[in-house]
């Protein structure tokens, strides 16, 4: 039997986070969005640093059921070489993209750690920033991967309801809820900088997983202080494989959860991806969004090719070229930046131990 | 004249920005120009020789009578800053670094341990030494012993805008220092600069609350005056405050009494 661990589900640090979720008034979500509003431009400036992700490939072991690259579909299976890397980086680059997220499935013999850790290298040689969202690894090879250049990991525990996950995750290495609520900590622990954590609203109540993805971060921020956090909001999109949410988030309460976590985490970096339609995006670029995804492809080989729609991961609602969407930031006088990292701060950070 | 003297540079303004909140570079340079500063701080990391619209650092190297401070944000180790300074140093040509070592990205606090290591090292180096750090009167002394130019001590948190928080640890650092004191972070309104500048520091930074003001470079305007005069008052000396109440019946004319 799965046992979660108590700071998972601890109540005492979250009470004003539920009170703002719980609460579905209007007027309460102008509140809060002024308040975000105010908190974002104080901490965070008017700048929107930027990135793009490369899918590597689309081999997968695991059997989400909601997922298009999930290992039963007949999506067909595809991996970059590394001469295909590159060319996919130096056609990111003409787009402007300094700041890559490298993809993969779950881990199989095609994709496994040696390769990721070559693409890191390849993508480290020309670009600024470079993080990686794949399967778990261990301590040992988080640390690898720092010395390449990574510098933070996105996982997503997707959901935090154990029985939905356990439903979700129909086989593979995935299946194993705590191993990869445990993720986060070996990234740190092998001297991964930053930790991205996310779920996938529209697989659990919303705000359930909300509540659980505010205390896995503040778990994190107080056993690994050097660590950095940024939290991410996707949300579930039709798929390949046609999943239908079984709890489908709306834009106000997308909107709401956001709102309250840049309140309740005034120094977070928040995320938010082209999976939104422009004019979400827009919006919450001001009100507390301060990380964005740009002209973004999600099919393995798509910066050269072109996207073939069906294919992707998920289907992109923001399909603005990387200038539209930067002149959209600036009519909202907001600098869009593509540099916002240096090289030289690269390599395992210290996050050697926890505090116990 | 009444100068800021930084180790053999001298300025007539004591307002040094921050360069890196702004809505667009061209807001940022009115800002600057606006505020009077000849000093201004821009980190390494936004360098961008790739791709120039995203340059902070072309832009202000064109600006006359402007000096440049790279600074080490995004370093967590001391390690990490002193690589950072010597690229800054290659790139800039300036000898001024400002070193910024914040462990934790969350709330930027400055690490006293690595940053009292990078100055050292940096020192020795021959570079001008700006350390960010927490009020700390003893690190300051510290920092002050390996020979950094100046001690930059946060007036409240980073983006905080609670001006001077940490007011009571700052004006010992002041009293006891034989560098400029620059207060660092924290700064909301010009009236805090002004008080800062009262207190006795040399100078202040500023950069949220210019940046993220509906008119940056009016702000940045209010903020020049404001530290200007905070200078002044310093320097004509403010009237003592009251303290105690006089006693009517006089607490001394036992002095002088024969037997």
């Amino acid at each position: 039997m799965t046992i979660l661990p108590d700071w998972l589900t601890d109540n005492n640090d979250c009470r004003e986070l539920k009170a703002m979720l719980r609460n579905r008034s209007p007027e309460s979500l102008e509140t809060m969005a002024a308040r975000s509003r105010a908190m974002t431009l104080r901490r965070f400036g008017r700048t929107m640093p930027l990135y793009a992700p490369l899918y590597l490939s689309n081999y997968c072991s695991s059997g989400c059921a909601y997922c298009g690259f999930a290992s039963d579909r007949t999506t067909p299976r595809r991996k970059l070489d590394e001469e295909e890397i590159r060319r996919e980086i130096a056609a990111m680059k003409q787009l402007g993209i300094q700041d890559i997220l490298l993809l993969t499935g779950e881990r199989t013999a095609a994709v496994g750690f040696e390769y990721l850790k070559r693409a890191v290298d390849i993508a480290a040689e020309s670009m600024q920033r470079v993080t990686v969202e794949a399967f778990p690894m261990s301590v040992e090879e988080y640390r690898e991967l720092a010395g390449s250049g990574c510098t933070g990991i996105t996982i997503y525990q997707e959901t935090y309801d154990l029985l939905q996950y356990e439903a979700l995750h129909r086989w593979g290495p995935k299946k194993d809820y705590l191993y990869r609520l445990a993720t986060p900590e070996r990234a740190l622990e092998g001297g991964i900088k930053t930790i991205g954590l996310g779920v996938l609203f529209g697989l659990s109540d919303p705000v359930t997983d909300a509540l659980m993805l505010y205390r896995h971060a503040r778990h994190l921020e107080k056993t690994y202080w050097r660590g950095g956090i940024s939290i991410s909001f996707p949300r579930l999109r039709p798929q390949t494989g046609g999943y239908e949410p079984t709890y489908p988030v709306d834009d106000h309460l997308l909107a709401r959860i956001i709102l309250a976590f840049r309140i309740a985490m005034p120094d977070v970096e928040l995320v938010l991806s082209t999976r939104e339609k422009p004019s979400f995006r827009d919006g919450m670029a001001g009100l507390a969004i301060t990380r964005m995804s740009i002209a973004s492809r999600t099919t393995v080989g798509g910066y050269l090719e072109g996207e073939s729609s069906g294919e992707g991961q998920f289907e992109i609602s923001d399909s603005r070229t990387a200038e539209e969407f930067c002149q959209a930031l600036r009519s909202r006088r907001i600098e869009p930046v593509f540099k916002n990292w240096e090289p030289a701060y690269n390599g395992p950070s210290r996050n050697t131990l926890p505090c116990s | 004249m009444d100068h800021l003297q930084l180790a053999a540079h001298t300025f007539s303004s004591r307002l040094i920005l921050g360069t890196g909140k702004f809505s667009s570079a061209a807001v940022m340079l009115e800002a600057v120009k606006a505020s009077g500063a000849q000093l201004v701080t821009v980190a390494l990391r936004r360098f961008n020789r790739e791709q120039l619209e995203d340059d902070l650092f072309g832009p202000l190297s064109e600006l006359p009578g402007i000096t440049l401070m790279p600074n080490t944000s995004g370093a967590s180790t001391a390690a990490e800053a002193i690589k950072a300074a010597n690229i800054s140093r290659e790139l800039s040509g300036s000898p001024f670094i400002k070193v910024e070592i914040h462990p934790n990205p969350q709330h930027l606090m400055p690490d006293p341990i690595e940053t009292m290591e990078a100055a050292r090292v940096l020192a020795s180096e021959g570079f001008l030494v700006m350390p960010y750090i927490s009020p700390d009167p003893v690190l300051a002394k510290r920092l002050e012993e390996v020979g950094c130019a100046s001690v930059m001590p946060l007036g409240s948190a980073i983006g905080s805008g609670q001006g001077l928080a940490s007011a009571a640890m700052l004006s010992i650092i002041i009293r006891e220092s034989s560098i400029p004191v620059i207060v660092d972070a924290g700064l909301r309104a010009p009236s805090e600069a002004a008080r800062a500048m009262e207190m006795g520091c040399s100078a202040v930074l500023v950069n949220s609350a210019i940046a993220a003001s509906d008119n940056p470079a009016e702000m940045a305007a209010a903020f020049r005056d404001s530290t200007d005069a905070g200078r002044r008052a310093f320097k004509a000396g403010l009237m003592r405050e009251s303290r105690e109440a006089v006693a009517t019946s006089p607490l001394t004319s036992f002095l002088g009494e024969q037997s």
